[in-house]
């Protein structure tokens, strides 16, 4: 008795049309209350009145004594746009919108200081993100511990509970630390020096500044596993600039510890001149073989609006030589910018150090960066294409 | 396709750019042909009772947001209002309650229909169920009731938008329409000024409703906001679109007692007016104009945050020195662009017919390169750069600099007569500019001096876009406005201007 609606032909799934050819009678309108869920939803209401009626009392006490106070009356105002913002932060939750469930005052602060509406979101959106990855981590460290228990458990039940007969004590990650510290200070009198160039704070956002922090903190922990580490120097590293209390926020006490030359002078200043060289993509020479004499420098830099040239201008500033990987060389590049994370350059050049071969350093440039190495044959055209190529910028 | 031939044409016309990428736009069609394979739902033609909902809704049981994604369909497939209905009360009859997200989908289902009496029990539902709403529900309430009797309640949302973020365009454009329909025009006026205060471009559907509002007032305070809006749209260089153009027009007609005519037309070449016979504004900029754009080309272009990602001192030096010991130039040549023209022919020989070309009409010419065109190989053969040599003046930078700022420089030193020639849309050194004041007087500046070279065959043709003499841009002498508009058929990209103007005259 129903109709095959037109519209109906254009849509793929039809679970729907199921429905049309059974028992929808054509009084069946009649039967449906379509406006029953009004009711329901004012009707719910009161009851939450009488305990609202109450609660709009107490408050009203509660604001009568801070009216009192006339120093409480200007805090109020800005509370005021502080409960404001959560609450419609707890309403976009409500419709779905990816914010997170609980936020700080500090957080709150830094959201209000966002100073556009797209900021404020992107920043919410950051924030629910990280909640998010908070919790998964949670639950599945909670899942570990729970099945560790239960293995405990059953090995208690079967029995072999016993100590095992064995020639070396449990080699504890302490000791293997120890290993590390001895190879990192020995690097730090007979390594080759690598410098990492911060002087780089007014040219980032803090989020950026943040990710510098990070790849570093990596970076020297790469290092410091290596067979034959760098003696890296922080070169230009000013007391109490934004990295610098960016770095000892994040590795607290171990900061004083760590094998590593800091220094607030400049690289020029402790090295000579004729053997640094600075390494940044933007720059027109091929680093074609790692030079053991050479001291390399990378700049502390993450860079996510692109300014270009901002590594490259210091160099020339300052009259040294650069570099930049032999990445189109060997690579068969195909999206993404060539400036690469700070600890990916370290395990580079680690690589190439030990090894000399680029294609085993180049397994560190990120995969969905290139579709693959070059082999020889197609190399040769296409260098001699990146070379017209050149010709013609 | 007789859209896409104005006449003259030119880089900046409207158009320009998606006619080049014309034949590309074939490739790319025919590859994204095949349609998505995305699932959709399609809502229920009747209404269907809690059991039948039921049902379904278990079918469905796996699939995310079901009831939101079913309203979300109703509202693109325009169902009868019952139908969603029926599906509120299902859900209602199952969990007793119904969350707000689907009270704001169904919110904007009744806003799409206009039911304005189920707007109403919707809000009041809101009103006592939440303290406060969201930007969503706000917006679409504000939109919703602003046609209605309970407009200013719209004001109120408006307000307590405002206590956390900026109000969108929307949000204003509709409170300004709920204002205007119910005639208030002083508030209408006012919330249009405190939109531009806080910095939030108007839509034109919105100045459009101010225009029609004034057609059917005659109101002379009205007459001067709605003036004061063409200024505005002169200032912040906006183009009216074909639907606005026609409510100016209609607008200015029908001012009683000054006898307005409107005419649509194309500009010549020269800036006349085929319609009034008026030329247009020159192109030019004002002497005070061409002293702020040169320093800021030198402080922001050249100089930058750092001067030694471009070039260095020493070089500039050495430019500036070398410019100023010249007497003004003609023409400014970015060789490298020039000599690039025409992939199969020589490079060299490219710049030098072109140069020489040139130098015919104009005596004083500089070329700015790089130094690797020295090196005298297959592309920069030597006797070809030294012909060059000896009808034009040479600069080469570092083959590590960039020699856009270098053109720029020497260009707007020679003075206002002075043209330069290079393809490049110039744009990443017009994003250099740090305010959009400036940026608008490059721009502008571009247009009046950029020359471009449309066809090159070696040895036979050559052929410069011609530069226009008018400027593009909303202006009046008092008994005539121009008013360039975009056609609703030619796609702008956001360096073009338009190419069709009305013509307004007092008879």
């Amino acid at each position: 008795s129903l109709m095959m609606p037109s519209k109906a032909i254009s849509c793929r799934t039809f679970v729907l049309s199921t429905w049309w050819n059974k028992n929808t009678s054509p009084d069946a309108t009649e039967k449906i209350d379509l406006d029953g869920w009004k009711q329901v939803m004012r009707s719910g209401l009161q009851e939450d009145a009488h305990k609202g009626a109450l609660e709009t009392e107490e408050d009203n006490k509660r604001s009568l004594e801070t009216k009192e106070d006339s120093k409480r009356a200007l805090e109020t105002e800005e509370d005021s746009h502080v409960a404001a913002t959560r609450e419609l932060i707890e309403m976009w939750r409500l419709l779905g919108k990816n914010v997170p469930e609980n936020i700080s005052e500090e957080q709150l602060k830094n959201l209000m200081e966002c100073p556009t509406n797209s900021s404020k979101k992107k920043y919410l959106h950051f924030l629910a993100v990280k909640e998010c990855v908070k919790k998964a981590e949670k639950i599945k460290q909670e899942k570990k511990r729970e099945a560790k228990k239960e293995r405990m458990e059953n090995a208690k039940e079967n029995g072999d509970y016993e100590l095992p007969n064995t020639f070396l004590m449990k080699f504890w990650t302490k000791s293997e630390d120890n290993v590390y510290n001895w190879r990192a200070a020995q690097s730090m009198i007979f390594g080759q020096p690598l410098v990492f160039d911060m002087d780089y704070d007014a040219c980032m956002t803090y989020t950026e500044l943040k990710n510098a922090v990070k790849q570093l903190q990596e970076s020297e922990g790469v290092n410091r596993r290596a067979t034959d580490p760098f003696h890296l120097h922080y070169c230009s590293l000013k007391e109490d600039s934004p990295f610098h209390k960016e770095l000892i926020k994040h590795y607290g006490e171990a900061w004083d510890k760590l094998f590593v030359t800091v220094t607030e002078k400049s690289h020029v200043e402790i090295f000579p001149r004729d053997q640094l060289v600075y390494l940044t993509a933007d720059s027109p020479n091929v680093m074609k073989t790692f030079d053991h004499n050479k001291i390399y420098i990378i700049g502390s830099l993450v860079d996510k609006s692109i300014q270009k040239g901002v590594s490259l201008g210091r160099a020339k500033r300052l009259g040294l030589a650069t570099a930049r990987l032999p990445l189109d060389l060997y690579l068969q590049w195909e999206l993404g910018s060539k400036n690469l994370t700070l600890n990916q350059m370290l395990c580079i050049l680690l690589t190439i150090k030990d090894t000399g071969n680029w294609a085993e350093a180049l397994q560190f440039v990120p995969k969905r960066k290139h579709a693959g190495f070059v082999d020889t044959m197609s190399h040769e055209i296409n260098t001699r294409r990146k070379a017209k190529m050149y010709e013609r910028l | 396709n007789g859209y896409y031939s104005p006449l003259p044409f030119n880089l900046f016309a409207a158009g320009a750019s998606k006619k080049r990428s014309a034949s590309a736009e074939v490739l790319k069609d025919a590859e994204y042909s095949v349609t998505s394979g995305r699932e959709t739902l399609c809502p229920p033609e009747k209404p269907l009772t809690v059991e039948e909902w039921k049902k379904l809704m278990d079918e469905f049981a796996d699939y995310y947001k079901f009831e939101e994604a079913m309203l979300m369909q109703m509202v693109t497939h325009k169902s009868h209002i019952d139908v969603a209905k029926s599906l509120l009360a299902a859900v209602a009859n199952r969990d007793g309650n119904i969350p707000y997200n689907l009270l704001v989908m169904y919110l904007s289902f009744c806003v799409s229909q206009n039911e304005i009496e189920e707007i109403y029990d919707v809000y009041d539902i809101m009103k006592a169920r939440f303290k406060t709403l969201e930007t969503t529900a706000y917006g679409l309430l504000i939109k919703g009731l602003s046609g209605t009797e309970r407009w200013r309640e719209g004001l109120k949302l408006l307000e307590e938008i405002k206590k956390v973020i900026t109000p969108s365009k929307a949000n204003y454009g509709d409170c300004i329409r709920g204002a205007i329909v119910n005639q208030e025009i002083n508030l209408a006026s006012q919330l249009f000024r405190e939109m531009l205060a806080n910095n939030v471009m108007p839509d034109l559907s919105t100045i459009q409703t101010l225009f029609d509002t004034g057609r059917t007032m005659k109101d002379d305070h009205m007459k001067t906001e709605l003036i004061h809006i063409l200024f505005y749209l002169r200032d912040y260089q906006v183009y009216p679109g074909e639907a606005l153009m026609q409510s100016i027009k209609q607008w200015f007609e029908s001012i009683p007692g000054e006898n307005w005519k409107g005419s649509l037309t194309t500009m010549k070449k020269s800036g006349r007016c085929p319609s009034c016979n008026q030329f247009l504004e020159s192109i030019n900029l004002s002497p005070g104009e061409y002293s702020t754009l040169k320093e800021k080309i030198i402080k922001d272009v050249i100089q930058g945050p750092d001067i030694f990602r471009k070039t260095t001192p020493q070089e500039l030096e050495e430019f500036q020195a070398f410019v100023n010991q010249q007497p003004p130039y003609d023409i400014v040549v970015d060789g490298l662009n020039v000599a690039n023209f025409n992939n199969r022919s020589n490079r060299s020989q490219t710049l030098r017919d072109v140069v020489t070309y040139l130098a015919q009409q104009k005596p004083r010419i500089l070329v700015l390169g790089r130094k690797h065109m020295l090196n005298g190989t297959q592309q920069w053969k030597r006797n070809n750069m030294a012909a060059i040599q000896k009808i034009a003046d040479f600069f080469f930078t570092e083959d590590i600099s960039e020699d856009d700022p270098f053109l720029l420089y020497a260009t707007l030193h020679s003075g206002n007569h002075c043209r330069f020639v290079t393809g490049d849309l110039l744009r990443d050194h017009k994003a250099c500019l740090s305010d959009s004041h400036t940026q608008r007087l490059f721009f502008k500046w571009q247009r009046g001096h950029q020359m471009v070279l449309s066809r090159y065959r070696p040895e036979k043709i050559i052929k410069f876009e011609p530069v226009l003499e008018y400027d593009t841009i909303v202006q009046t002498t008092g008994n005539t406005w121009h008013i360039p508009y975009d056609d609703n058929f030619l796609e702008r990209a956001s360096y073009e201007v338009p190419i069709r103007w009305l013509c307004l005259q007092q008879k």
